[in-house]
């Protein structure tokens, strides 16, 4: 026998429980009486720490003092941040020629603007800023925060990062301005919109070309003051080594990545090789080899300054940990897309470039994010080998004579600091990866 | 403007010059001997319907076409080049020869627009306008030019079947394989998919299909061709070999199907 339902059922609303503020806590923390119990007792937890967090760092807290004993006359019982307010320019710029430092916030400044248009819906062209900002931008941070003289190749670079960094600019004006972008801007300055492209590729180039020598006759005159790497340190320092030890780990990661999956067995071979020796040793152990042994195997006479040697140790460690994590990424794709590239004559760098990698690194975001803020807070490892950076410098305020045993105030403003950075970076990557898997749910 | 005949087939549209030949071919999964002394001959325009049991090799014979398998042993030359060992002729092949698969293989992070000009502009060296131009007419053909713009995820299967034969055909190949392109496919949608592929075979495109929609070669098949485990058992024209086939294999595997 068929049952009908001959009605059609109208659509109620839902319960209060699912809708309204005390529905939501009536239904998730007072339920029952222990679950009642449970929340109380857990309140009065969170209550208890708050406040005296709250009385120790901020009520009883000394911000203006000329050196401990006066924080301690001022209050017993609170924290004396005024060290920490003292020793703000070495936190973050260490011992740099307080003079100079306007280089830093300079380099810092132009990091900035050459990267904001990867932000701007409107811009084009947003691949090669970025690859333009890894392939420029390191040689004119370098001149610009070392200083002295410079050889022909770092002329050659230095030129390039101004020529890339105006060209970005002009690039960002005219997307937010016109909505195109600069080559179809000057082409129609030119007129010459329906010449052939060869004949306006040609037009872009030589005026690319105008512009890169006058830049470089320009610079050829500039002279900036050396400041010794040994006076960098804080946070300036950190953010140095780790920026070169994201920019770089990324494609030495993909490097290593790929060629651990190449079909030729001495490249694979080598790239395996070279990859577990890096992951299966600690990085500190990386870095005293880095700092130690390193020389022992250069020809005489040759000498690498102790920052360079670091650099390169935190680099090839956290290239070998990213392909590990490209790897895994490339192994998500599914064989189909190597055969759908195939099928329509894509060789093998066509096919890694234009299909499989976007797809791996939009499935390794999260991943990736993650290893560089493990390489951020890494870097604080270098203290251990006498570079100060930012962690090495909160910790030398203790050793300053107005501010001697001052241990704890320093280091919990550092970890506010790192919190701050990486928490930061880990909401984006989750804003990120939300950002882009909207269009495109498989 | 399709031409059928009175049976309800396609005109056949092969000429008598030859497009692929295979001869002798063997290959090998390791030490596993999957096609076994293959030869066929495959005319301009000709449209071959490949049949047979699971696991006989029908998939991996077309692949080797393509070269996205290598054989061991034997020949095939496709439009006058001979698959080897070189590499320059491998990517040549894979212009000439559009493949389309059972999971339509079309790549999720890009547009359907993007996807149908990758290979124009990237293999073709093709502007952008004339790619986007082109693409834009196979999509008209495969009745989807509103969908330019979603991503292959958005879309039905049928029309995610759909764009990857356009997709081949935008690089204009001289002969387009089909790998099971409806098995995949909800009934429903298998029809616009076939009928894309019907007027694909009218505008006399060579073809070599696998399939086991026995309608669908019984209207474009000029020759049909059964495997099993290896070996090209039976090879007839469609009438023929749905009507009065002659290997005992041949029988049963029909028995079974229909
Ligand atoms: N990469 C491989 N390595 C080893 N054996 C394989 C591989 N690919 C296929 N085979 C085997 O080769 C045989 C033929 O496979 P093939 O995919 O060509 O069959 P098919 O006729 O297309 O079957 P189906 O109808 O299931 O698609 C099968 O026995 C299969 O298990
Ligand atoms: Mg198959």
């Amino acid at each position: 026998m068929a049952i009908i339902k001959a009605q059609k059922t109208t659509a109620r609303a839902a319960p209060l429980s699912e809708t309204s503020v005390v529905g939501w806590l009536h239904k998730n923390l007072f339920s029952s009486v222990f679950n009642t119990l449970l929340t109380l007792v857990t309140l009065y937890v969170i209550y208890l720490t708050l406040s005296s967090v709250f009385i120790w760092g901020f009520w009883d807290a000394t911000f203006v003092a000329e050196n401990r004993r006066e924080c301690f006359n001022n209050s017993l019982t609170g924290a004396c941040w005024a060290g920490v307010i003292d020793w703000f320019d070495n936190i973050f710029y260490g011992r740099y020629p307080r003079d100079q430092i306007w280089r830093i916030n300079f380099g810092g400044l132009l990091l900035a603007l050459w990267m904001a248009p990867l932000w701007m819906g409107r811009v084009n062209g947003k691949v090669l800023i970025a690859v333009s900002v890894i392939a420029f931008y390191p040689f004119l941070a370098g001149y610009l925060f070392a200083g002295g003289s410079k050889n022909l190749f770092l002329q050659i670079m230095v030129t390039g990062a101004i020529v890339a960094f105006a060209i970005n600019m002009a690039n960002m004006i005219t997307g937010l301005t016109r909505r195109v972008s600069l080559n179809v801007f000057v082409i129609q300055l030119f007129g010459k919109t329906s010449a052939a492209e060869k004949s306006q590729r040609n037009l872009l180039l030589l005026l690319a070309g105008l512009v890169y020598a006058a830049v470089f006759f320009w610079q050829m005159s500039w002279h900036v003051e050396v400041v010794n790497w040994t006076k960098w340190g804080g946070l300036f320092l950190t953010l140095v080594i780790s920026g070169i030890g994201i920019a770089s780990a990324l494609p030495g990661g993909i490097i290593l990545a790929l060629g651990r999956r190449s079909k030729l067995p001495v490249v694979r071979v080598l790239s395996t090789g070279f990859i577990e020796i890096f992951r299966s040793v600690p990085l500190i152990t990386v870095l005293f080899m880095a700092t130690t042994m390193f020389p022992l195997f250069m020809p005489e006479g040759f000498v690498l300054n102790k920052l360079v040697q670091v650099i390169i140790a935190v680099v090839l460690f956290n290239a070998c940990y990213m392909a590990e994590t490209v790897r895994a990424g490339l192994q998500a794709i599914p064989k189909g897309q190597f055969e759908g590239a195939h099928t329509i004559g894509l060789g093998y760098w066509g096919t890694m470039g234009l299909v499989v990698m976007p797809q791996a690194l939009k499935h390794m975001i999260p991943n990736i994010v993650g290893s560089f803020i493990g390489l951020l807070k890494d870097t604080t490892l270098v203290s251990i080998i006498g570079l100060y950076d930012i962690l090495g410098m909160l910790r030398s305020i203790s050793k300053d004579v107005p501010w001697i045993g001052l241990h704890k105030e320093p280091l919990i403003f550092g970890a506010i600091l790192f919190f701050t950075l990486c928490f930061s970076m880990s909401k984006y990557s989750r804003h990120l990866e939300v950002k882009l898997s909207a269009g495109n749910k498989h | 403007m399709t031409s059928v005949t009175s049976q309800g087939q396609l005109a056949s549209a092969a000429s008598s010059e030859v497009i692929i030949e295979i001869n002798q071919m063997n290959k090998w999964y390791s030490d596993f001997h999957v096609l076994k002394d293959i030869n066929l001959t495959v005319r301009k325009g000709e449209r071959i319907v490949v049949c047979g049991p699971s696991g006989s090799g029908k998939s991996t014979l077309i692949r080797c076409i393509n070269a996205l398998e290598t054989h061991q042993e034997g020949d095939i030359l496709v439009d006058g080049i001979l698959l080897g060992q070189n590499l320059k002729n491998l990517d040549h092949i894979r212009t000439e020869v559009g493949m389309v698969f059972q999971n339509f293989n079309l790549f999720p992070h890009l547009t359907i627009l993007e996807n149908l000009t990758l290979g124009p502009i990237w293999v073709r060296k093709m502007a952008k306008a004339e790619a986007i131009e082109t693409a834009m007419m196979y999509l008209e053909r495969v009745k989807i030019p509103e969908q330019a713009n979603k991503y292959p995820g958005q879309m039905s299967g049928g029309q995610q079947q759909r764009v990857a034969i356009a997709r081949s055909l935008c690089m204009s190949p001289k002969i387009m394989l089909f790998d099971e392109p409806t098995s995949a496919l909800d009934p429903e949608m298998i029809k616009e998919v076939l009928d894309v592929m019907v007027e694909l075979a009218d505008t006399g495109m060579t073809m070599i299909v696998v399939t086991h929609e026995m309608g669908f070669a019984k209207t474009i098949a000029d020759e049909v061709i059964f495997m099993d485990e290896g070996d090209i058992v039976e090879t007839n024209d469609p009438a023929g070999f749905f009507g009065n086939p002659q290997h005992a294999r041949t029988q049963k595997f029909l028995n079974q199907i229909l």
